[in-house]
């Protein structure tokens, strides 16, 4: 173990949240370093996002885009909060449209090529945005530290004092002290054997602030993108065929049967095909298809679009030229769809609406720690509806503001050597065993839990099955994990031991708050309790280490605005309400 | 076993214990329109789990690069470079190796 210069700050994470709260740090005088799991602008899920800002027309209006004056901060609110079953922590969502006028201006002024939808969107791409943050970044002496890759959150007294991580290239255990620390890390789609998310997001981070005492939220909360590629394997997990078929295209069964439409009341797949509920909606009804064995050989459906006219089709590629989208270039593809094939995708892990629980400052419940962007829960509460990115930029600055203002009033302190031996001995003892099980294996195994039980739809006895294998993995298997590899540099096995544990751990956390929900609530949905439960559900799931022990609570919802209604409703009901609600 | 094999010869070296690269050949079973990464994830999942290329972080998109590799003899991205046949995988030239496939500064 060795350590490295201390700073005020420390940044975990360096996508757009990590970038923009080690910005926001910096400017606030705070000496501050940002950590990246791989290479700055070069990791995390920012790089691949489409990627859209969103902000109220009328606040739009006011930074000099051609914004609907008639639009408000109160109706982008009542959007986010109705579509989100109302268990968003509402002051979040108020420093959500707060701010995002002001940080879409921001990145106008540093230079974003975007597009102005003229509505509430400014169509921008991560690769972009990366380049403008990263850009910034390096215009200030913010100390850069690239793959690394943190496991644990070093504490006194109940407060942060620094954190460890392994150099993954030098095989080398780090310990970096600082007076405050931002986790802006992203979610654990890589829990999941299919995900749109790219590798690293794995959960680390959230594990290691249970550990050290912070409080996570709504861990049951999944977003799933419903058409995701499947085959061929280049292309596995690109979103490309969910863009196309907000034009165009339909999914079938594997004898071609469209079923998009069975499933519920016509107004519902209007809705499906026009706004961001399609994400919930098809990831649905292509998930019951599967389950009733009406799938195709890979466990997905197919995306056709055989009956759409190729004139219609040829006229889309002007908005992708060459069919090329971000740096991937579909016109193969397109050219198979256009001669009538189909496409296999399935619903894949996508977004995380829980995660670590913070407050409207993006402090956690452990002092000195902060959260920024997904792995920070309870902004869209069960249903996110607008931009991830505005969330990122929003509560990364928030994030570094608070963090930066905290380490102006404490001290730097000496890391604990007990906590320090703990931590290394942990890292260190697959190392020690020459025989045992081998992480691959162990790996896929606890992705198949994720798959099995925590996919779309949920129900009480396949997440106590659930519980039972992620506890006995934990318990017995771990504990017998071998590295083979000698070398600590470039581990592969290492790094897998370490992504088991927090996986496991992240699921079991995220298992235990489904079963303990005992409603369908947004994208959350049990088989065994199909309806959305305002009477009792009104509540946020807390998960809790309580000396060591996975400890399950709930609190009320945050509300400031937007009393929710009474009463149970089922699924389509529901929907059907809140259209009424949102007036169109 | 009428599977068709492909032999995947991979560049490994260890410059804390090596002096020079050498290669070692694997029997990876052929899928159609699998990638380097597909044949590398192979060999590490079933045969050595010792082999070391970058994929932590890698993103599946042509966004990180960070899996660029050399591909018979030509760079390619490992998670979007399809193999159709028996293949030499080497690390980039020109850069510091870590060790097999990974290198410093990519």
């Amino acid at each position: 173990m060795s350590e490295v210069k201390s700073t005020d700050v420390l940044v975990i994470g360096s996508g757009g949240a990590g970038l923009r709260a080690a910005i926001e740090s910096y400017d606030q005088g705070a000496s501050t370093r940002l950590i990246s799991n791989g290479a700055l602008g070069k990791s995390g899920a920012t790089m691949i996002a489409g990627a859209d800002v969103t902000l109220d027309g009328a606040g739009a209006a006011k930074i000099g885009l051609s914004g609907n004056e008639e639009d408000s901060r109160e109706k982008f609110f009542h959007d986010i909060v109705i579509q989100g079953y109302y268990l968003n922590n509402q002051k979040l969502v108020e420093a959500y449209v707060r701010d995002a006028p002001l940080r879409t201006k921001e990145l106008i002024d540093w230079g974003v090529k975007y597009v102005w939808d003229g509505k509430r969107a400014l169509l921008t791409q991560g690769i972009e945005l990366n380049r403008v943050l990263v850009d910034q970044v390096r215009k200030r002496s913010i100390t850069i530290t690239d793959d690394v890759y943190m496991t644990d959150i070093l504490t006194q007294e109940n407060t942060v004092i620094g954190a460890v991580g392994v150099d993954i290239n030098h095989g080398e255990i780090k310990i970096f002290r600082a007076k405050s620390v931002v986790i802006a890390t992203g979610g654990w789609q890589r829990a999941y054997s299919f995900t749109s998310a790219p590798g690293g997001m794995t959960g680390a981070m959230h594990v290691a602030a249970l550990r050290a005492g912070a409080d996570l939220v709504n861990m049951e909360m999944v977003t799933f993108c419903p058409n995701v590629i499947l085959w061929p394997p280049a292309l596995r997990g690109d979103i490309f065929p969910y863009i196309l078929i907000e034009m165009f295209g339909d999914l079938l069964e594997k004898h071609g049967r469209p079923f998009l439409r069975d499933e519920y009341d016509p107004l519902i797949y209007r809705i499906a095909t026009t706004t961001e509920w399609n994400k919930l909606i098809f990831s649905m009804t292509a998930t019951r298809v599967v389950l009733r064995g009406d799938g195709s050989p890979r466990g997905g459906t197919y995306y056709s679009i055989k009956t759409v006219p190729t004139n219609i089709v040829d006229e889309a590629e002007k908005l992708y030229p060459g069919w090329k989208w971000l740096r991937t270039d579909f016109s193969n593809l397109m050219d198979w769809l256009k001669a009538g094939n189909a496409v296999e995708v399935a619903p894949a892990a996508h977004y995380m609406e829980g995660g670590i629980l913070v407050d409207e400052r993006a402090e956690t419940t452990l002092k000195g720690l902060y959260a920024a962007g997904e792995c920070s829960g309870g902004l869209f509460g069960a249903n996110r509806v607008a931009s991830a990115i505005t969330q990122i930029l929003v509560q990364g600055a928030i994030a570094g503001r608070s963090a930066s203002d905290f380490s102006m009033t404490s001290k730097m302190r000496e890391p604990n050597k007990k906590q320090l031996d703990e931590i290394q001995s942990r890292l260190l003892s697959p190392f020690a065993r020459k025989t045992g099980i081998h992480a691959a294996d162990l790996k896929k195994r606890v992705r198949k839990i994720a798959d099995d039980h925590l996919w779309v739809l949920r129900n009480g006895n396949g997440l106590r099955e659930a519980i039972s294998k992620l506890e006995s993995i934990l318990s017995n298997e771990l504990p017998k994990l071998s590295i083979q590899t000698a070398a600590r540099t470039y581990n592969k096995e290492w790094i897998d031991a370490i992504e088991i544990e927090n996986t496991a751990q992240v699921l079991l956390a995220s298992a235990r708050s489904a079963l303990f929900r005992t409603e369908s609530r947004g994208v959350h949905n049990r088989s065994d309790y199909p309806l959305t439960n305002n009477n009792s559900w009104l509540r946020e799931v807390v998960t809790r280490n309580v000396r060591g022990k996975l400890t399950l609570t709930t609190r009320p919802i945050t509300i400031t605005k937007l009393k929710p209604p009474k009463g149970k409703i089922g699924f389509e009901e529901g929907i059907l309400r809140a259209v009424k609600e949102l007036g169109e | 076993m009428n599977m068709k094999t492909i032999n995947v010869k991979v560049s490994r070296f260890d410059p804390k214990v090596e002096s020079a690269p050498r290669y070692q050949t694997y029997k990876v079973p052929f899928e159609p329109r699998m990638t380097v990464m597909d044949v590398l994830d192979y060999i590490y999942e079933n045969i050595d789990p010792t082999i070391a290329y970058h994929s932590h972080t890698s993103c599946h998109r042509r966004v990180c690069t960070r899996c660029n590799v050399t591909v018979n003899d030509k760079p390619g991205l490992s998670c979007h470079t399809e193999v159709t046949g028996d293949v030499t995988i080497d690390p980039l030239p020109r850069f510091k190796i870590i060790r097999d496939l990974v290198v410093e500064g990519l």
